[in-house]
């Protein structure tokens, strides 16, 4: 049990460690930029003004406002202490919202889309990949370039190909937004049908993309544990080899977790990209809008939560990953 | 003479290589061994002698495929039964293996008691989950294994003690022959002798009845084994008690071998230490006579074109070489 | 080095693979020879024209005329001048005639005209039909004969001092060019782009561009991950440690963030195509840093080195001579897979609007984004898009079965 423990304390200092240091990058780096976004948002405000003093007045507001006249390491501390408190700032290309609320109406879209299709593609992906290594011969020779293939679309492609077919030629379903852009967010029965049904096309090519990478890697793994020696043991004590290729499976998956959880990242931004194509109302529309729009306060909020997700993720599947093999528990709990 | 556990008579495999070659690994081999009785086979490596064990086994998948001949265990032929009868009524509990690796033996994510329950259902679907752990309890407990190893995961335990579980798990259905390909190589002294023991301890309580041992190190097989035999490209060369084997070999692959290592008993310090030039044959493509020829101090003419038959001696003792027993006394006794 | 190349080359997966590369390399420098000039000309005004030879109108007319007497001339017009919905509503006119259409092929435009001929009568007013819907249908008609009457086209000049317009020649229908003949055709196998730019062109020049880019994040990416994973692994302790934890973090942290931020913060001038490849190859060498690192940690203690570490060679010679080589397959197996995620992170970035701001070369995540924000996906330009993806699809495809095919020739348990 000691064992344990020190394996989750290291593990979440490291993650703590981490967090910070995502923090660090996630302020400092956007507030490099070297256009002054508040000038921007004067401009806007203060169009058709001409009385110069009342603009600098203006300016003179929003940079209190921002803090952008206080040097930056008091921003920095301004901005943890706010960011505790779930106080993200203002945003500037959507004045006056706050930043932490338009997140709020966002996360929630890409967590419900990004993590059941990650985890269905990561399954099928895997299922697929052991199949092509049980089956070998013919369904190798077809799975395995095929899964090689759609591994390599990229996800904006997947998502602009699925959009193009089922959405604009075939219309079985909606090519943007998350609901019908004339509803009104409730919980009735219409509601959830067009949340549903737009939820199709972005959850597909996720799910697509995501396949075929799972599977590459599940099939060398599953050609790997078939060849062990276990196999050949147990083969000749009598063990059935369905019973035996449920070992060798079980074996190949596991690390497969691991494996989950070091390309999350990398999975993510390709959803994200994906979520853009079809103006779905999540974060990575948001980041997208909040790029052209120059709204640092937003960008790097956006960026933080997705740090954050990401690094949640990871730490979990490390922990479950811990639990669940025996291999990692021999060698990191002694 | 006892009753006649194992038989193999005039057994054929070969190896199905990527190219599609074939590869003559175990080539007409027949012998036997009696109830109570361990045979050690011994030989270079790549001379056939790990193939010659999943041979005996009855069960193959690439790129192992058998040829021809008997595998006669207790009176029941195995070579013609169907795969799936041979792995349901034979394998585990008629025949059991160690295999050379036991290290990686062990599935590495299933508790030991879990696989223990996959072995014994494998051949009683019916068995009951606590009789299969009172079993191992017992079985453990007699072999001088801890029970708690029952409840551990392979990456738990130490080498010596894997060994020793994989030994506990083959033998659970108490196998009529155990084959053991190098079970003790991997280890150091103190488990080697451990594994020896507790394989002495299975003979003598009567859980197998019969036990082929293979190894490259021949002082093992004296301390070991009854009987030992020397394999060479795929064939047996000679075949003959421990002691008869290590202070009279007869075949002159035998001898060279004998004589190409130290054997810790008196009278072996002074002896001269040599080793046998020149390398096996290709078994993708066999020679036509003997084939030790090539390699031979002793070989005349004759022997690179007239195959050897196996020549066996009134005593049991059987060897695989067209000179006579006289005359291969007689060249000894120049050296 | 030649043994393990006849390996590769016995490998199906590394062949295609390579083949595939290859043919897109040759592409990029053959098709500019071919084809010369700027890629982002704009040669179209207007956006999205479909692909197909375009042939000037003006010079056509002034083209040397040739008589061709080709008997399915008419049908051709008018099955082309029939739309889908005339088609349907003439099927919708004999099923209000009580015709039994069961058998009739729509796109058959032969049998169409044939029942229309013998069932179209304009006074016949059927019942429920609306005004609209009649005048519709005799519109239809008359369109329908026109086509089939052997009216000639006059084309007439202004002239020059009295401005009157003057009969100068007539086109009857009979009059065919010969397309080689005419002054300027233009081949467009892949339309204009929203800018009326060849698309064909400029996917060939964003092609070589992006594989610029994904050379020089891979080359980028590959000798800091080379660098830092040969330190950490062949020094170990601290430096080991403190490689290790900066990899880890930047493991975690996701590269597509970093490069989001780094990007935006570069600013949008000076974000060239150079530029947004090193940056790429700033987030990304992570993956070579670590696999590099495990090699090395088994090399480290390998005879060989060890020898050579007893003979009091420098740490420089010893990494050069007894741990590179070693190491090298793997190095340059990490550098195909940077190069094939920088191509794909361009075009993400580019997608975010972050990618290269240039006006001078095009990038194949650029023209994604152009074509995306001019919706092309939606309006039917297939040929803005379709192309884009399936040339990033196949460079990465590529590389990837090429890494395969390696992996393959380099870890035997994973051959089949």
């Amino acid at each position: 049990m000691k064992g344990y423990r020190k394996y989750f304390g290291k593990k979440i200092i490291w993650f703590l460690i981490t967090f910070v240091i995502a923090v660090i990058l996630n302020f400092f780096l956007p507030r490099l930029m070297p256009a002054d976004p508040v000038a921007a948002i004067t401009g806007k405000m203060a169009s058709g003004m001409t009385d110069a003093s009342a603009v600098q007045e203006i300016y003179k507001r929003y940079e209190e406002e921002f803090g952008t006249n206080k040097p930056m390491w008091q921003q920095f501390l301004l901005f943890c202490k706010n960011a505790i408190r779930g106080d993200f700032g203002t945003s500037f290309s959507q004045y006056p919202r706050k930043v932490s609320d338009i997140i709020g109406s966002a996360i929630g879209w890409t967590i419900a889309l990004q993590l059941p299709a990650i985890i269905v593609g990561w399954l099928l992906g895997n299922i697929l990949g052991a199949l092509a290594a049980y089956l070998r011969k013919g369904w190798d020779k077809v799975l395995m370039p095929v899964s090689l293939f759609m591994s390599n679309v990229p996800a904006f492609g997947m998502a602009v190909i699925l959009l193009v077919v089922f959405g604009v030629n075939l219309k079985w379903f909606p090519i943007a937004g998350g609901y019908n852009f004339d509803m009104i967010p409730n919980l009735s029965w219409n509601f959830i049908k067009s949340v549903i049904s737009h939820y199709q096309l972005p959850f597909w090519s996720i799910v697509l993309v995501s396949i075929g990478g799972q599977a590459v890697g599940m099939r060398s793994m599953s050609i790997y544990e078939l060849n062990a020696d276990y196999v050949k043991y147990a083969r000749f004590l009598g063990i059935k080899d369905s019973k035996i290729v449920g070992y060798v499976f079980r074996n190949a998956m596991l690390p497969q977790i691991t494996g989950l959880a070091l390309s999350i990242g990398t999975m993510i931004g390709g959803a994200l990209v994906a979520e853009i194509i079809f103006s779905y109302p999540g974060l990575g529309s948001t980041m997208y809008s909040a790029v052209t729009a120059a709204d640092y306060p937003l960008i790097s909020a956006t960026t933080l939560i997705i740090t954050v997700m990401v690094l949640l993720v990871t730490f979990l599947l490390d922990i479950v990953y811990g639990f669940i093999d025996p291999r990692v528990k021999a060698a990191q709990f002694d | 003479m006892g009753n006649v556990m194992l038989e193999v008579r005039d057994l054929k495999t070969k190896y199905v290589t990527r190219f599609h070659e074939d590869v003559y690994a175990v080539d007409g081999v027949s012998f036997a061994i009696e109830e109570g009785k361990s045979l050690g086979i011994a030989g270079e490596s790549g001379c056939g002698k790990s193939t010659l064990a999943l041979s005996m086994m009855g069960y193959y998948f690439p790129p192992l495929h058998y040829i021809s001949g008997d595998i006669i265990i207790d009176g029941r032929n195995i070579s013609g039964m169907k795969p799936d009868d041979v792995r349901k009524t034979i394998l585990g509990s008629e025949i059991a293996y160690i295999p050379q690796a036991a290290m990686n033996a062990l599935n590495p994510t299933q508790k030991i008691i879990r696989f223990m329950e996959d072995v014994i259902r494998a051949h009683d679907p019916k068995a009951d989950k606590k009789e299969i752990r009172e079993r191992a309890e017992a079985r453990f407990a007699e072999l001088g294994l801890p029970k708690e190893v029952l409840d551990k995961h392979a990456v738990e335990l130490s080498g010596g003690m894997k060994q020793r579980t994989v030994i506990a798990v083959s033998t659970i259905l108490n196998p009529k022959v155990l084959i053991a390909d190098e079970p003790s190589s991997a280890l150091d002294v103190t488990s080697q002798k451990m594994v020896i023991k507790m394989m002495r301890e299975l003979m003598e309580k009567g859980y197998i009845k019969a036990m082929l041992f293979i190894t490259h190190e021949l002082p093992l097989l004296y301390n070991v084994t009854d009987d030992i035999m020397v394999m060479y490209a795929g064939q047996i060369v000679e075949r003959g008690t421990a002691k008869e084997m290590v202070f009279d070999p007869m075949h002159p692959y035998s001898y060279g071998l004998m004589n190409s290592i130290l054997v810790p008993e008196e009278g072996t310090r002074g002896n001269k230490l040599t080793a046998i030039p020149g390398t096996p044959p290709n078994l993708k493509r066999p020679p036509k006579g003997c084939r030790f020829a090539e390699r031979c101090k002793y070989a005349k003419p004759e022997c690179f074109y007239t195959a050897p038959p196996q020549k066996p001696f009134d005593d049991g003792r059987m060897y695989r070489c067209l000179m006579g027993l006289d005359q291969l006394k007689e060249v000894y006794s120049h050296e | 080095m030649k043994n393990t190349l006849r390996q590769l080359f016995h490998s199906g997966k590394f062949v295609a693979g390579f083949v595939i590369f290859v043919a897109i390399l040759l592409t990029v420098f053959i098709y500019p020879l071919v084809n010369p000039g700027d890629p982002l000309e704009m040669i179209g005004v207007g956006t999205f024209a479909r692909p197909g030879t375009y042939v000037s109108l003006y010079d056509a007319v002034r083209t040397d005329t040739q008589t061709l007497r080709l008997s399915e001339a008419d049908d051709n017009r008018i099955a082309k001048a029939l739309s889908a919905e005339d088609r349907v509503a003439m099927v919708e006119w004999f099923t209000t005639m009580g015709i039994d259409v069961s058998d009739l092929d729509i796109d058959d435009t032969d049998a169409l005209l044939d029942l229309w001929n013998a069932n179209y009568d304009p006074s016949i007013k059927p019942q429920g039909m609306t005004m609209a819907k009649r005048n519709y249908y005799k519109r239809l008609n008359n369109s329908l004969q026109e086509i089939r009457a052997a009216d000639e086209i006059i084309l007439a000049e202004p002239d020059e001092e009295s401005g009157a317009l003057v009969k100068s020649d007539t086109i009857s229908k009979t009059d065919y060019v010969n397309v080689s003949q005419v002054a300027n055709v233009k081949n467009l196998p892949l339309g204009t782009d929203n800018f009326g730019r060849d698309v064909l062109k400029e996917l060939v020049s964003a092609a070589g561009t992006s594989i610029v880019i994904g050379l020089i994040a891979g080359t980028v990416a590959t000798l800091i991950g080379l660098s830092l994973g040969l330190l950490s692994g062949y020094l170990g302790g601290f430096a080991d440690d403190f490689i290790m934890f900066v990899t880890n973090v930047f493991t975690v942290i996701p590269s597509f963030v970093l490069l989001i931020l780094i990007s935006y913060s570069i600013g949008q001038e000076q974000r060239g195509a150079a530029v947004v490849a090193v940056v790429i190859g700033l987030t990304s060498w992570t993956w070579t840093c670590r696999s590099v690192r495990s090699q090395v940690i088994s090399l480290r203690n390998r005879d060989h080195v060890n020898l050579s570490k007893l003979s009091g060679h420098s740490m420089i010679r010893i990494v050069l001579t007894d741990i590179l080589p070693y190491i090298a397959s793997y190095v340059v197996m990490a550098f195909i897979l940077q190069v094939s995620t920088g191509i794909l992170s361009e075009a993400q970035l580019s997608l975010l609007g972050l990618g290269p701001k240039t006006t001078e070369t095009a990038t194949l995540g650029l023209m994604m984004n152009w074509a995306m924000l001019y919706s092309a996906h939606t309006n039917g330009s297939w040929w803005a898009y379709f192309p884009v993806i399936l040339t990033i699809t196949l460079i990465s495809f590529s590389l990837n079965l090429m890494n395969t095919g390696m992996d393959q020739v380099f870890n035997p348990t994973l051959r089949d």
